[in-house]
């Protein structure tokens, strides 16, 4: 999962994109042209290597008609 | 409920891959170092050089990529990276082996109708390439600098001591495709693209 530092805190971000996706049975390339972003870029979501930006995010979130919390999570940032 | 079939190839088709690729490298050593027998003699040329082939081995290779695994989205950037690979290679090798077919001022005036196009691929692949792409164009761009400025310090210092000889230009270009390519390959790399 990416690590992100901000400041002195270190923030785990977590996400259910790949749970998600495997449950309306659509492929990384699927997903990625709904999405409007390459494949890499989906495959760097669900292996925690790439964080979205919150335009991206709130696409996700559209798409799996979704809230962005119960998507993505930051389980383990310091306050 | 999805299922996942994978299908590895045998060892004996690796190794043969293998075996076909490297000997295509070879005889393209072979014939680089052939053609440039005469022409690459100072060590910023063979850098230079080294630099064109790896370019233009980057472009063949996104190239055999794309064709084989096509995608439509971000659209054009593929071929726009293709270009781009393309053209600095080009780029490089013409200084060397450009006067063989003709005058320096023309080859001169070459490049630069060249480095205008690229300049203008480069423009459009960062406007066409979705978040991430730019996100790693802007952290090879950041830790290249980094890199470079710190070596460029320590280099300039030792020099006004008199400690080491001056470089070139030409040879510094070099340099700074060498780190520039290092530093994509890292920023790739920690995106899971290889």
């Amino acid at each position: 999962m990416g690590l992100v530092v901000a400041g002195a805190a270190l923030i785990d971000m977590h996400n259910r994109l790949k749970v998600l996706r495997a449950e309306r049975d659509w492929s990384q390339a699927v997903l990625a042209e709904r999405l409007g972003v390459s494949r890499q870029t989906v495959n760097a979501l669900e292996t925690g290597r790439y964080d979205p930006s919150l335009p991206l995010a709130f696409k996700i979130a559209r798409i799996f008609e979704q809230p962005i919390e119960s998507i993505f999570s930051d389980e383990g940032a310091l306050p | 409920m999805t299922v996942e079939i994978t299908t590895r190839r045998p060892v004996w088709q690796k190794i043969l891959g293998i075996a076909v690729l490297a000997g295509l490298g070879g005889l393209c050593g072979y014939a680089l170092a052939d053609f440039g027998r005469d022409t690459v003699s100072r060590w910023d040329d063979e850098l230079a050089m080294l630099m064109s082939v790896c370019l233009i081995a980057m472009g063949l290779i996104s190239a055999g990529v794309m064709a084989t695994r096509p995608s439509e989205v971000p659209r054009g950037c593929g071929l726009l990276q293709i270009a781009v690979l393309l053209l600095a290679g080009v780029m490089f090798a013409l200084p060397v082996f450009g006067t063989r077919f003709a005058s320096p001022d023309l080859i001169f005036v070459g490049i630069v109708a060249l480095l205008i196009v690229q300049s203008v691929a480069n423009l459009m692949l960062w406007r066409a390439a979705d978040e991430m792409l730019r996100r790693v164009m802007a952290e090879t761009s950041a830790l290249a600098f980094w890199a470079l400025q710190t070596a460029l310090f320590v280099y300039a210092a030792a020099e006004r001591l008199g400690l080491v000889e001056g470089i070139t230009a030409w040879g510094m270009t070099g340099i700074l495709m060498g780190v520039y390519l290092f530093a994509s390959m890292v920023a790739a790399a920690r995106r899971g693209i290889t």
